[in-house]
């Protein structure tokens, strides 16, 4: 599934903007062709998927949803917005950041330990 | 909807765990993360990790590089082992903590039904949810399961937050946070 990345060229027009440009992070963050180092890349999508976990738990709970296969459907929601947004969205070539494997499991474990533990939470507080 | 809180252990149980995880991180900070050692420490693994990374990209492949490849990498993980070092100290003092925390939670929820899982767990992870419980009502959830996942989230998220996690190149962090991780 190889998509001509269009991420190399303008990466490198990227770097030589003159600073003066005060882009606020939001728009760096939409901008497709801000360039990314790695560091910065993950903890962005650290902190997606931890705020998808919260998000999902809390729903899940208030409504509530009730059986394990809300937890499948949790995982694809919460692995699918992530890839959405590192390849649709921000156009990284995932080569450079160690191949979908390594973006996709970054924060990964927290997130679902979060995500069940708000949905059990909201469920034993609100429904009992 | 009036609800009963017939579940409010549940909230305790979340407190006394957010508690400890602001107390291990405290004495982190104060056993190892202020010392000039460790940010030195810090600083030199970020430097070898970021240099790795150039030498590794595909651009420039030589042999000139590939020398100085293998020497970036064994000066990361000198760093990196001086850092698990440095960081087994404060790492004893937390395992106390967290066992003395442990023992005081199953004294005060010993056989208690703290949540209701909205699902029912595999025998697997029944062991741990249903520990201590009567009864075969899988739904019902017990203060080791409800402790362990606040311990993983709540901890992970918070050295996150506060950037006490371990520098990726030198955790090499898979699918589950390496064991050493838990100690600090």
């Amino acid at each position: 599934m190889k998509k001509p990345r269009s991420n190399k060229a303008p990466a490198k027009q990227a770097q030589q903007q003159p600073n003066g440009t005060s882009d606020s992070k939001l728009a760096k963050f939409l901008d497709p062709n801000s360039s990314w180092d790695k560091d910065k890349l993950l903890d962005t999508l650290y902190w997606i998927r931890q705020a998808i976990g919260l998000f999902c738990g809390l729903l899940w709970g208030a409504i509530p949803l009730v059986g394990a296969i809300w937890i499948v459907l949790f995982v694809a929601i919460s692995t699918g917005t992530v890839y959405w947004v590192y390849s649709q969205r921000l156009n990284i070539d995932e080569e450079e950041f160690g191949g979908h494997g390594a973006i996709l499991q970054e924060g990964f474990f927290a997130s679902f330990t979060l995500f069940l533990l708000c949905w059990i939470l909201v469920y034993s507080l609100v429904h009992f | 909807m009036a609800f009963s809180l017939k579940y409010l252990d549940a909230l305790a149980v979340v407190s006394i765990s957010f508690a400890t995880a602001l107390l291990c991180e405290a004495i982190s900070w104060l056993l190892i993360y202020r010392t000039s050692s460790y940010k030195s420490l810090r600083q030199s693994i970020d430097r070898a990790s970021k240099k790795l990374d150039m030498l590794k990209s595909p651009s420039n492949k030589s042999a000139s590089n590939s020398k100085k490849l293998d020497r970036v990498e064994t000066s990361l993980k000198e760093s990196t082992r001086d850092l698990s070092l440095a960081k087994f100290k404060s790492g004893g003092v937390v395992a106390g903590v967290l066992i003395v925390v442990f023992g005081l939670l199953n004294s005060m929820f010993e056989g208690k039904v703290v949540a209701k899982l909205p699902f029912e767990p595999i025998p697997f992870v029944r062991k741990m949810s249903h520990r201590g419980l009567h009864g075969t009502d899988w739904t019902d959830c017990s203060m080791v399961f409800l402790y362990f996942l606040c311990s993983i989230s709540i901890r992970t998220n918070l050295q996150k937050y506060l950037g006490f996690a371990p520098p990726r190149a030198a955790a090499g962090a898979g699918l589950f946070p390496m064991p050493d991780q838990k100690m600090n």
